[in-house]
This record gives structure tokens, sequence and C-alpha cells, in this order.
């Protein structure tokens, strides 16, 4: 396969087209097939043998995507970005026998798009234009899919959808566009298909909506999301339960689940050991050292404002332990200041102590009142710290 | 489903800013246009060396469409008054279909547009005698954006840009804070917030695109405090280099931030004490909500039959003065006995929304302002 000729290959295309094997002419389309390494089909105008092949629009098709593999070959992705274009013009223009290729098309695409602006800024610049070009061109795909009604669901491009989907929050994702998710999710959600798509597509959308959800600070779903990503994630792709976990960790924390040791360390994710234990333990020093020590990589993961919610619980973790200490219901405010100051907080004084308590009883963690004019917290004598997982 | 076309007149793509949509829109009509004419499409270079270019000020003259801002003195009386060359300013003029707004005598290249920005600041904006001072606003907000026209126009970027788009924002913040108390159809703040945040997100779009300008820290800064608590711009904040960061300004917003985020507005208004004069015209619409959480909070954790918290010390921490915060507890169902608050949980309630007007907060902001005039202002001077 790996050193056919030219006509060889558009036979096989050929072949493929007429007995409708849609993963087989995806494959031949794909730059993940070792055919794309041939030099023999590195062509940088193989217009005219492909019109002596295949009918239209196969031809430019072909012909653009072995130009694509000449770009390549020559690192030069600005122009395989723009042949690819062309390839993708007309992936979708098939029934959905050809959903395959459009996905390998798409794939493509996007990395393409992505190689290209890389080329392109080469440390200097503006991020997104290429992406953004790219987002179009699948969304143009996707708006054939979507639009596509015909009678039986079996011959349906819907199938198309959640693949185009992922390729679009990627791009989104990284060109921080997230409020462009916002109606592709509400496509997905109107679907009846959303049950019976692939799992490893549904996995992926669910770890982009569990992101975003948890951008958007809805925590509850957020968790059923990634939790549902990484439990149905393969087994073979520890690198993306990894990428799940990042999301997932802070997330869980929120809501007041710790992960253990043995997690953390079974995916290669220590630095959030510090943050785990500083939080149970309610040590605020330990956690901002924590949270700076890692600060590179939580705010590349984009995760660090996140973590900084987590300061609410590691508060009433401290104040519990005030509370433990004391062994009474009435707890004078200047005790807590204390814990504070031994913590080294900044500046903080006994107006902050109760605004701090003030957002814990609001927030359900504490059930009790302060006392202004006895400067004491009166706590419930029943379960004054409710569990987290109760809470929010 | 929203579409994104790359922009014609300015590298980067995308129009910037949550507002700049419908101005965006105006603009890529004429996109296609430009297309259409001339296909290898050149930046045009503008010619005009006044404020104003003289075809306008012929064409306004004759239909009696000048500002009395910029008529000849003595003139006023007249049939047609005439104009005032050296007070005459290029007015903003939507985009439309078949009209060309790429000729160079009609646009003015970047030296004699900061010219005119300083006019506008120093001469309108700035002046003693010319009143009321929401027409000062309309005018020059008018002005400004027809400033930042000819710069997309032109691709204007660097340096030029950056000392435009300072002044631009600085003087929309002041009009923010100043104009906070008057009515709608004097004031539209929504109007202002638009343009701000457009000519904000562009102006750290200019600095991310390299070089030195010296005052980054500032601006930085001050789009953390105008966007307290969005995720947006906090990640943004997070992606400057720890230099940057580290600057008693950006910490300062940053320390504030942080606050708004463990929900503490005690630290909060702590924090906006030592804000200088703009930092806090650029908090001061978050103060409104702010004082609300403070009594949300205070409702749920001080929310005991026997307690009772003494209105002064309240109004300590809300930086008010007794009246406006007993009148902000009776519109949050927070009831003032005397010289005491009495927090109930049960009691506390949303007033219904537009209820709660903004309002001008001496404390926290016309106090910092100290000496400075409009024009120390808004130059960056103060």
């Amino acid at each position: 396969m790996a050193h056919i000729t030219i006509n060889q290959y558009l036979q096989q295309v050929l072949e493929a087209i007429e007995t409708r094997d849609g993963s087989f002419c995806a494959e031949l389309l794909s730059f993940k097939h070792p055919h794309v390494a041939n030099p023999r089909l590195q062509l940088s105008s193989p217009e005219e043998k492909c019109q002596q092949v295949l009918e239209p629009p196969y031809d430019e098709m072909v012909a653009a995507h072995l130009r694509c593999t000449y770009a390549v070959s020559n690192h030069d992705f600005v122009e395989a970005y723009r042949c690819q274009t062309v390839v993708a013009f007309q992936a979708h223009k098939e029934e959905n026998w050809a959903l395959p290729v459009m996905f390998a098309v798409a794939l493509d695409l996007r990395i393409f798009a992505n190689n290209a602006e890389q080329q392109l800024q080469k440390g200097k610049g503006k991020l997104g234009d290429m992406l953004e070009k790219a987002a179009e061109q699948l969304m143009s795909c996707f708006r054939v899919c979507a639009s596509d009604n015909r009678a039986g669901i079996d011959d349906s491009k819907k199938w198309g959808m959640l693949f185009l989907i992922n390729q679009l929050f990627k791009i989104y994702f990284k060109i921080n566009k997230l409020h462009l998710c916002k109606p592709l999710i509400r496509a997905i959600d109107s679907s009846n298909l959303k049950d019976d798509y692939s799992m490893a597509q549904r996995v992926t959308y669910k770890y982009y909506v569990g992101r975003k959800a948890m951008f958007d600070s809805d925590f509850k779903p957020a968790e059923e999301y990634l939790s549902f990503a990484f439990h149905h994630c393969h087994r073979s792709c520890q690198r993306n339960k990894r990428l799940v976990l990042i999301y997932l960790l802070p997330v869980k924390m929120l809501l007041g689940h710790m992960p253990t040791h043995q997690l953390l360390r079974k995916y290669d994710l220590l630095q959030f050991a510090d943050v785990t234990k500083a939080v149970s333990e309610g040590n605020l020093l330990l956690l901002n050292e924590a949270l700076a020590k890692h600060e590179t990589f939580f705010i590349r993961c984009g995760i660090f404002l996140i973590l900084e919610k987590l300061k609410i619980i590691t508060y009433r973790n401290l104040f519990k332990k005030v509370y433990h200490l004391l062994k009474t219901h009435q707890l004078p405010l200047d005790a807590f200041l204390v814990s504070l100051k031994m913590m080294q907080v900044e500046e903080v004084d006994i107006d902050e102590v109760q605004c701090i308590l003030a957002n814990l009883i609001y927030m359900g963690h504490i059930k009790g009142y302060i006392s202004h004019q006895h400067q004491k917290l009166v706590v419930s004598k029943q379960n004054p710290f409710p569990p987290l997982s109760s809470v929010s | 489903m929203e579409k994104r076309g790359s922009h014609p007149w300015r590298r980067g793509g995308g129009w910037r800013g949550r507002g700049g949509r419908t101005e965006a829109k105006e603009w890529r009509h004429e996109q296609n246009e430009e297309k259409q004419s001339r296909p290898n499409e050149s930046v045009p270079r503008g010619t005009c060396m006044s404020m104003c270019p003289a075809r306008e000020v012929r064409e306004r003259e004759a239909q009696r469409r000048l500002h009395r801002f910029e008529i000849l003195a003595g003139t006023e009386g007249d049939r047609l008054p005439r104009a005032d060359l050296s007070r005459t300013v290029k007015e903003y003029s939507r985009p439309a279909a078949g009209k060309d707004s790429t000729r160079p005598a009609d646009l003015r290249p970047p030296p004699v547009l900061f010219k005119t920005v300083c006019f506008l600041i120093n001469d309108i904006a700035a002046s003693p005698t010319l009143q009321p001072w929401t027409e000062v606003y309309d005018f020059v907000f008018d002005r400004l954006r027809c400033i930042r026209q000819d710069m997309i126009i032109q691709r204007v970027s660097g340096s030029e840009c950056v000392a435009v788009l300072e002044r631009t924002v600085r003087f929309l913040l002041y009009a923010s804070y100043h104009l906070c108390e008057e009515p709608l159809r004097l004031y539209d703040p929504r109007i202002n917030e638009t343009h701000l945040q457009e000519s904000l997100s562009w102006l750290l779009d200019c600095y991310s695109s390299g070089g030195e300008h010296r005052n980054q820290e500032e601006f930085q800064a001050l789009s953390l405090l105008y966007n307290l608590g969005s995720a947006r711009a906090l990640q943004c904040a997070l992606d400057l280099p720890e230099r940057m960061r580290a600057s008693p300004a950006v910490s300062l917003a940053l320390a504030v931030n942080r606050a708004h985020l463990e929900r503490n507005p005690v630290r909060v208004i702590r924090l906006a004490r030592r804000l200088d004069f703009l930092q806090s015209c650029a908090l001061h619409r978050h103060l409104v909500a702010c004082r609300r959480d403070l009594l949300l909070l205070y409702s749920h954790g001080h929310s005991s039959r026997n307690c009772r918290f003494p209105l002064q010390h309240l109004v300590r921490l809300m930086a008010l003065e007794e009246d406006p915060v007993t009148k902000l507890c009776q519109a949050h169902g927070v009831a003032v006995n005397g010289e005491w608050v009495i927090f109930s949980k049960a009691s506390y309630s949303e007033p219904p929304p537009g209820e709660l007007q903004s309002t001008r907060s001496p404390e926290l902001v016309d106090m910092k302002r100290g000496e400075a005039t409009v024009s120390q202002v808004i130059n960056g001077c103060a």
C-alpha cells in the first residue's frame, strides 16, 4: 500500500466509491493512513490524472487531497490547510455512507488549521484566525447534517452531527469562544439520537459539555458529565482519562469529595495532592502555597480560578477545627480571627471574620448565627457543620 | 448560528468586544462591497489634515447641522451659521450600502486623529463653560466614535492606536461614573458600556500584539475592576506575565476580584478604599451588587431574634452615609430601628429590578479625585 502508483491509488478510490465503502474511502483520504507518506502520490498538480479516473466531485476532492499530501511533505501547513478546505467543501455532498469520509476530512482540516496557525504566528500575532475559518467550514458541514430530514433514520446524515460538534468544541475551547458552544449543545439536547452515537463520540462530547458547565459554575451538571466521560472512557486511553480528571477533580472537591492519593499517583496528577490535603485539613496557608507552586499548570489548564473557590470550603474546615477545639456552642469570634492569623491571611479583622462566617451560614456550611453584641458565633447543637456532600 | 467573518480592515479577524456586533455587521457589509470594487484590497491612507474634512464642513453648514459647540462665534443668529474650523470635528456616520467611507480626503491620518482626541478632551470635555455636561458627553462620545472608525478603516495599529484608545477608555470610564445619576434619556449606561468594552478589548489586543506600552498596567487593572467577577477578564489577567501581575495596580485589582470570588463584600469595599479615582470609577458600577451581597449575607448570618446590629457599624462597612444605608436596608426588607439594624433571613427580599438606581459614592469615589481636573484625569496625569 505504501508504495503503490498513482493509478493504483485512484483505482482503489474508485472502487471504494462504487461499492459505497465509507470506511475504506475514508482511509484513502485520511492523513492517519500510511499512503500520505508515499512520495509517488505527493503531487503538486494531480488534477488531470484524477479527472481521467474519477467523476466529479471526486476528481476535485482527491486532487485536492493529493496536493495536500504534497504540501504536508514540504511542511507547508498554510497551503495544506488551503487544500484541505477544498476537500472538506466536497465532503458532505454524498449520502450518509460517506460520513466516515467527512469525519476523516474534518479531523484533518482542524489539525491543519492548528498547524497553519502555529506556522503563521511563530510566537507573535493573534491566535484563532485560521481556526475560526476552519470552524466556519465545519459549521457548514454541520448544517447539512442537522437539516437532513430523510425518513429512514438509518440513512440520515444526522449521524454526523456529534462528530462535527466535537471538532467544533475543540476549536471553540482553543480560541476561547465558549459562548459559541451553546447552540450546538441545544441541537444535541433536542436530538433523539443523542444516546445512540458511538461511545467514543459521547465521551468526548460529555467532556467538553462538562468543562463548559464548570466554567459557568454549574458544578452539579459538570460533575455528572465529567463523571460519565471518566467512567466510559476506554480503559486504554489513560491520557484522556487524565484529561477528564484535571477538570473532574476540582469539581468533585468543590462538592466535598476528596480524591485519594493513589488516584492522583495513578494518573500522574500529584499537583493536586497538596491542594487536597490543604482543603481537607482547613490549612489555608498550605492551600495558598500549593496554588502558587503549581500556578503555571493550573492556569494552563484553566482551573486556577475554580481551585481558588476551594478557599470557602477550606475556611469551613478550619472553623470546624476551632469548634472541635473549643467544645462549646458559643464560639468567640476572636478564636476564628486567631485561626485566620495563624494561616497568615493578610490584614484580616473581626469584620471580615463576620463576613466569612455569614457567607458560610448563607451557603449552609454552618448552622447557626452570629451575635454582634456578644461577638460570638452561636452554632446549632445538632450537626453544626453539615457534611459537604449534603450542602450545595 | 453566529457567523464570524474576518475583518477587512484590521488584522486579527473577528470584531472584538461584546457590543461590537452591530457595527461589525455594518462593516462586513462594506467588506463585500469592497471585494467587488477592488479585488486586491489596499489600505486607504487618509489625507485630511484638519479635524473635519472640508466636504463635511460645507455640507453641514449648508444643512444647518453644525453642533452648537462648532459654530463660529457671532454667526449663531445667522440664517446659515458658519463653522469655526478650529472647533468643527468629523461626526460619526453609519456605514451604508453605496456609501464610500474610504475616500482619503475624508480620512484623517493618525497624527490628526490624536490631535483631535486632545482637542475633544482639553477643549470640550474639560471646558468649564460648556454646559450641560450631558451634551458635552454626547458630542465627545460621537466624535470619538468617528475617530475609532477612521482608525479601523486605515487599520491604524501600535502606539498611535493605543494613545487614542487609552484616552477614549478613560473618558468613557469617567463619564460612566459622572453621569450615573442622570435619567436614561440623557445618559444610557448600556450604550456607554458597549463602547467602553469594545475600546477596552481593542486596547488590550494592541498591548498583546507586542511593544512597550507604559500604561498597560493601568488599563489591565481598569479592565479587571470594570469587569469584576468576569471569568474571562480574570483568565486574561492570569495569562499576563508575572511581572505585570505583580505590579501594584494589577495585584490590587486581582485582590478585589479574589475577594469578590470568595463573596466577601466587606473586603471588597475595604480594598476599594485603596483604589485611585479612575479605578474607583471603574469599580463603581459593581458597588450596588456588592452592598446587596452584604445585606444578603448578614441577613442570613445575623438572623436571630435577640440580635441587633449597630447602624453606624453598617454605615462604616458599606462606606456610605447613614441616609442611603437606611434606604438600602428598607429596600431589601431589612428593618432599621433607630440606632439598630435587625437582620432576619425571613424578611430579606430583593427589590424589584431597576428600582435601585446607581448613585454616586462620595466616600469611595469622589473623594479620591482630589484637585484633579477633568483633562488631567482623562489624559492620565491625575
